[in-house]
């Protein structure tokens, strides 16, 4: 484990660095917060805090800062020349890539969080009539654990990118096309199924219930992380690394 | 021979193959405790391909390495907590400190925060980089980064250190600097050195011992004295008064002497050889010359280098030439 938060201190002091100067990242974070954590909640006002939307809305939000944040970590450390002598340390193969994904995991997570929290502030003095609005607690929870889990499957999905790109920017526009075929992929099928399936599937939801949905949701996602993360662990080897 | 345990590094016929290209081709080495150790070679020689099979980070497709008594192919984590390396690249976080690129590779190595501090400290003083240590490291020059790499190479205090090329693309000022600290670091850290260098003057300065590898094969290993010996240029350089054209004719059909060059009161004289220069001198002597200086030119490692890869100096031309 010390190992592993070696790796994740080393993370977050680049994350925290590049944030700190506002020319390489601080001005956007400041813009998406004001954006995403002040202006469209006064604006949705209570909707902003009542919406089913923001089980889906958030994971995907902290799911594509984890893509440019793993894609930094990984492909820059080759476009950087850090590679190679972060692997003649002695942390293991599995503590440095553990130690990034939970960075970059946190750091979309923190992003959420923080922004759903200054949101929630936002809607209440916007809004408030001298009654505190708040999340439904399931809601504002399976939003929380589907923002890891998403976080957790694209920082998976992005070490196998990242390793194939010999620069950030190729990784990014990996990225790019993954997070599309991620998103736009099930909404093609779902059509791609014929009338009747749809009509049938879509009943077949009605019945089941928000948290059964949500639950199956938070399965899949489960699954499906851990055996990207397996695979990425895998893959993920000092051997390789230096001969690619 | 020295035993075992004496030795921090030990490869027995190492060979490394990438497809069709041999980087390494039965690469026998014993390097002893305690020394700095030079490897050179031109480029692609396999220096770099033998640091990465020596650190446990690519296995050898042939043979058998031993870095500090652990093998490299089982044992290439203990191998890596035991050393330091400076390798191809400096390596470091451009958008961290000095101090915390240090202070995360001390955490890596598990030194105690307190120990980290005074050796972090200790080490940026040295290298005359204590006051910049707050400074992004990107924003610092070549020769900066490259002692920042030394210092992060030595941090954990390894039993041995690898250091691939550590002046390559220095200035002339920094890398006479570079090289004073690393000997005197070696000295004072009792730490052994595996460095791999184009600079021969530098491996003449720091390195007990050398190897000279081209495409992947040891071509000769011993002291740079040991290399250069059985490699001197036969040619002796006098200074003197008096000396004409006659003089210089007469002495060029001399039966010890292969050619001269005569330039002012100056004269190169290749020696036939095996021919000793006390009869040339007592010759000149006798015709009058008023000899003020005899330096017998010695060969460099340049000379010994140039010779194991197969290319003529300028000397070796002279020396040849007509008489």
């Amino acid at each position: 484990m010390h190992d592993i938060w070696t790796v994740v201190w080393k993370e977050w002091k680049e994350f925290r660095d590049q944030l700190l100067s506002l020319r390489r990242g601080g001005l956007s974070a400041i813009i998406l917060a004001l954006i995403l954590g002040v202006v469209a909640p006064v604006q949705l006002g209570v909707e902003w805090v009542e919406s089913r939307l923001i089980v889906g809305y958030w994971p995907f939000l902290a799911a594509t800062m984890v893509s440019s944040l793993i894609a930094d970590s990984v492909a820059g450390e080759r476009e950087r020349h850090t590679l190679e002598t972060l692997l003649a340390s002695r942390l293991s193969d599995s503590a440095i890539l553990i130690g990034k994904i939970i960075a970059a995991v946190l750091y979309g997570v923190g992003f959420a969080v923080v922004n759903l929290l200054l949101g929630l502030v936002a809607v209440n003095v916007a809004h408030s009539d001298d009654k505190l609005i708040l999340f439904a607690a399931q809601r504002f929870i399976v939003t929380v654990v589907l923002t890891i889990l998403a976080s957790l499957l694209m920082a998976g999905i992005g070490v196998f990118i990242s390793l194939r790109a010999s620069t950030v920017k190729q990784a990014q526009q990996a990225f790019g096309i993954a997070i599309i075929v991620l998103t736009m992929g099930p909404l093609l099928l779902f059509n791609a199924l014929g009338y009747e399936t749809r009509r049938t599937l879509i009943t077949w939801l009605s019945g089941v219930g928000e948290t059964r949905i949500e639950a199956y949701v938070v399965a899949t996602l489960l699954v499906l992380s851990a055996i990207v993360i397996g695979g990425a662990l895998a893959r993920f080897k000092r051997g390789k690394l230096v001969l690619d | 021979m020295p035993n075992g345990s004496a030795l921090a590094i030990r490869t027995e016929h190492i060979t490394r193959d990438f497809g069709p290209v041999r980087a390494l081709d039965s690469l026998s080495l014993e390097i002893p405790k305690g020394i700095v150790f030079g490897f050179l070679g031109p480029n692609g020689a396999g220096k770099t391909t033998a640091i990465r099979v020596l650190l446990g980070l690519i296995d050898p497709t042939a043979g058998r390495a031993e870095v500090l008594g652990l093998d490299t192919r089982r044992e290439g984590s203990a191998i890596r907590t035991r050393c330091g390396a400076l390798l191809e690249h400096p390596g470091l976080y451009e958008r961290l400190s000095a101090y915390d690129n240090l202070d995360f590779y001390g955490r890596a190595w598990r030194v105690t925060r307190r120990t980290r501090q005074e050796r972090i400290r200790e080490l940026l003083a040295r290298f005359g980089l204590w006051e910049r240590r707050d400074d992004p490291v990107g924003r610092w020059s070549r020769g900066m980064k490259q002692k920042l790499a030394v210092a992060r190479a030595v941090l954990h205090r390894p039993d041995l250190v690898f250091l691939d090329e550590p002046t390559s693309g220095l200035d002339p000022v920094a890398t006479a600097g570079l090289r004073e600290d690393l000997a005197a670091l070696a000295a004072q850290e009792g730490v052994t050195v595996f460095l791999t260098t184009h600079n021969l003057n530098e491996a003449e300065r720091l390195c007990a011992q050398v190897g000279v590898i081209r495409g992947g094969k040891l071509l000769a290993v011993g002291s740079p004295e040991s290399l250069r010996a059985g490699r001197d240029s036969g040619r002796v350089d006098i200074v003197a008064r008096g000396i004409t054209e006659a003089l210089v004719a007469e002495l060029r059909a001399h039966a010890d002497v292969q050619s001269v060059v005569a330039n002012g009161d100056h004269l190169s004289i290749s020696l036939a050889g095996g021919a000793s220069v006390a009869p040339i001198v007592a010759w000149l002597v006798y015709q009058n010359v008023a000899i003020e200086e005899v330096r017998k030119a010695r060969a460099t490692l340049e000379d010994a280098f140039l010779d194991l890869m197969g290319l003529e100096t300028g000397d070796g031309d002279q020396a040849g030439g007509p008489r």
